[in-house]
């Protein structure tokens, strides 16, 4: 119970709550002082007129005996808890409803009865000179008094209600805004300990703040979801992939132990045998090289990268290989440079794998052309051929690791290519699109400038 | 020569320094780092074959301490990572050219050559020649017993390249990277077209090839 209560003091919105009460009491309290203090010296300035009022109306008398008889009948008609009249004749005798004595304690009010007794009390006094005389006119302060209690019931019934209303609602915001805390630190608990698929759902009632971070966190989650899946699937695709060659190579040493005991040609089995090892070094080569571009850290040495003539030095490095093959390449590049900022080999081998693609799986006579276009805001790289093209519903696929169309199985190439210009794509910020080039296949890389 | 190899997979290491001692070069083979830093600094070698992991003491320190040292010797390093950030962390550590397992022997022993000759390559000529072939690097005109020879640019930074190292290997990969500025190897055998072209133009009409294939490594020009 306690370490809960010390939980809810140190929650956030019991904080704010506390300090809102406080600020509005305290806004309260002084408004209602202010209002008292106003209220008071009018009531107050009023009792000064009414005496100054009183004392005139005495002075109308004509003569000293004529005050005092006057005195005394308006003595016998108040009330002396209300108005005390004390007028000391020039002879010393004393008339009205009252004697103003001084002591050490200040002035006494006392009665002018039989009992003497002493009126309790607060007055505010007016004293004047008449005849010879001196006349004291009191009147009591008990309104006044009475306006500090009204003040005292209004701030009860007013500001009481109030902060504890506050201070109530703020509790209950501490728990439920504890209790949303409570669903974000349990989907990270359940994060850690390896359940990756644990989400924050934000109810109805949560914050703009704690919502946003629920889907911060979730968002986290499935980026961490996506690479521990991406990290599977290529440890499954690596022993899938790498297996199969495994196997094949060690047939063909199995084919060379016995080409050596019949003692026939072995160079066969051993070329075969080591073509399959060159395929393999190059899968692990390039899932290596995958995994390092995404993983971002090339991202440190990008440099200013002219894209003209990288498209150049690729195309004019692989004209003669397409020439060969009875196949056409040709570049539309601008004139001038264009420049994006990256990393010279990547991008090359980015467009190396479009061409060797193109140049793969087009039939005879094909025609790649490898262009460039600048416009205000991007760069855009493409690679067209006229070959049979890629059917939409594949398109996504290739882009995977290891991922081949079927028609592909037999040709060579180990299904990484396509899935390392979109890493490169990715790394510089680049959007990778594949159309149709009816007929064909239209790979786009558009780069922001 | 005088090689050392410090690798402590002594398949490996045997099988280099066999091929090297082959080529009649004295090669000395140690299996740790610490063994590889005594023996590099000691011994006057022309050539440091260095894997990059290695007990005891890892490859790129023994590099960086052997440059501290001023030690200049010429170092081939050996690694099974090939990314762009390990070959820029291996050159940046004092590496003179890396090499990325696995790799063929041709490769290894046309780098080790390429090394140990690199600061000759430096010298100013105006005239390359081999056999009845010249190329004026000038007027940039190729005649081959007294024809001329019409190159592209680009067949003309190729034949360059390997008349500027005759007797040479130079590999498919060294060639991407010398004349096209190229560090990874595309699938393609891009490279193989280019020289078939270049010999279309160099070797065909003529009696002799100067261009020669050596056979698991690369070309070479040989006259």
């Amino acid at each position: 119970m306690k370490a809960r209560l010390a939980g809810l003091w140190r929650s956030m919105p019991l904080r704010l709550a506390l300090l809102l009460v406080l600020l509005f009491a305290t806004v309260s309290l002084l408004s209602l002082a202010g209002s008292y203090a106003v209220t008071q010296r009018s009531f107050e300035q009023a009792i000064r007129a009414d005496l100054a009022q009183d004392m005139a109306g005495f002075r109308a008398a004509p003569s000293a005996g004529a005050l005092a008889r006057l005195v005394e009948a308006e003595s016998r008609a108040t009330d002396p808890n209300r108005l005390i009249l004390s007028y000391i004749g020039p002879d010393g005798r004393i008339y009205g409803n009252g004697a103003i004595a001084r002591d050490d304690e200040g002035y006494h009010i006392v009665s002018l009865g039989a009992a003497r007794t002493q009126y309790t009390g607060v007055y505010l006094t007016l004293t004047d000179t008449l005849y010879g005389g001196l006349l004291t006119i009191a009147r009591s302060r008990a309104e006044i008094t009475a306006l500090r209690e009204v003040f005292v019931n209004i701030l009860l019934v007013s500001l009481m209600p109030t902060v504890l209303i506050a201070l109530s609602g703020g509790l209950i915001l501490a728990r439920r805004s504890k209790r949303h805390v409570e669903v974000i630190r349990g989907t990270l608990d359940r994060l850690t300990t390896g359940d990756l698929a644990a989400r924050v759902t934000p109810g109805p009632r949560w914050s703009d703040d704690l919502s946003r971070i629920g889907e911060a966190v979730n968002q986290m989650a499935r980026a961490q979801e996506t690479s521990v899946a991406a990290l599977r699937q290529v440890s499954l695709d690596i022993a899938h992939d790498l297996k199969t060659p495994i196997q094949r190579v060690s047939v063909h040493l199995d084919d060379l132990a016995r080409a050596q005991e019949e003692r026939s040609d072995p160079s066969e089995p051993l070329a075969r045998a080591r073509a399959e090892l060159d395929g393999i070094a190059a899968i692990f080569q390039a899932l290596l090289q995958l995994a390092q571009v995404e993983s971002g850290d090339a991202r440190a040495h990008f440099a200013p990268v002219d894209l003209v003539a990288l498209c150049r030095t690729i195309s004019e490095l692989f004209e003669p290989a397409a020439a060969e093959q009875g196949k056409t390449l040709v570049c539309d590049l601008p004139q001038n440079p264009v420049t994006v900022s990256g990393d010279r080999t990547l991008i090359g081998q980015m467009l190396a794998n479009l061409i060797e693609n193109a140049l793969r799986h087009t039939g005879d006579a094909a025609r790649v052309t490898v262009s460039l276009q600048q416009t205000e805001e991007a760069v855009q790289l493409s690679v067209a051929d006229d070959g049979p093209g890629i059917p939409v519903e594949d398109r996504k696929r290739v882009l995977q690791r290891l991922y081949r169309l079927d028609r592909s199985r037999g040709t060579a190439g180990h299904g990484l290519g396509l899935a390392l210009v979109d890493g490169v794509a990715k790394l510089h910020g680049a959007a990778l699109n594949l159309y149709d080039n009816n007929p064909g296949l239209r790979v786009v890389v558009r780069f922001h400038v | 020569m005088k090689l050392l190899v410090v690798e402590d997979d002594t398949t490996t290491s045997t099988y280099i320094a066999r091929g090297l001692r082959e080529e009649g070069h004295t090669v000395d083979v140690v299996a740790d780092g610490r063994d590889g830093l005594v023996q590099a600094t000691t011994g006057a070698y022309d050539v440091l074959i260095l894997d990059r992991m290695l007990p005891e003491l890892d490859g790129l320190t023994l590099l960086k301490t052997l440059r501290g040292a001023g030690n200049k010797t010429p170092v081939l390093l050996l690694t099974a990572m090939g990314a762009v950030e390990d070959r820029i962390d291996g050159l940046n550590a004092g590496a003179d050219d890396y090499l990325v397992k696995p790799f063929a022997f041709g490769e290894l022993s046309a780098r080790v050559n390429a090394l140990a000759r690199r600061p000759q390559a430096l010298e100013q000529e105006t005239t390359l020649r081999a056999g009845d072939l010249t190329m004026d690097l000038i007027s940039r005109r190729v005649t081959r017993a007294g024809q001329e020879i019409d190159l592209l640019p680009r067949e003309f930074a190729l034949l360059e390249h390997l008349l500027r190292r005759r007797g040479r290997v130079q590999t498919r990969t060294m060639l991407l990277e010398a004349v096209w500025d190229i560090s990874f190897d595309p699938m393609t055998n891009v490279v193989e077209t280019h020289i078939s072209r270049l010999r279309a133009k160099v070797d065909r009409p003529f009696d002799t090839e100067l261009i020669q294939t050596v056979r698991g490594a690369g070309y070479r020009i040989d006259a």
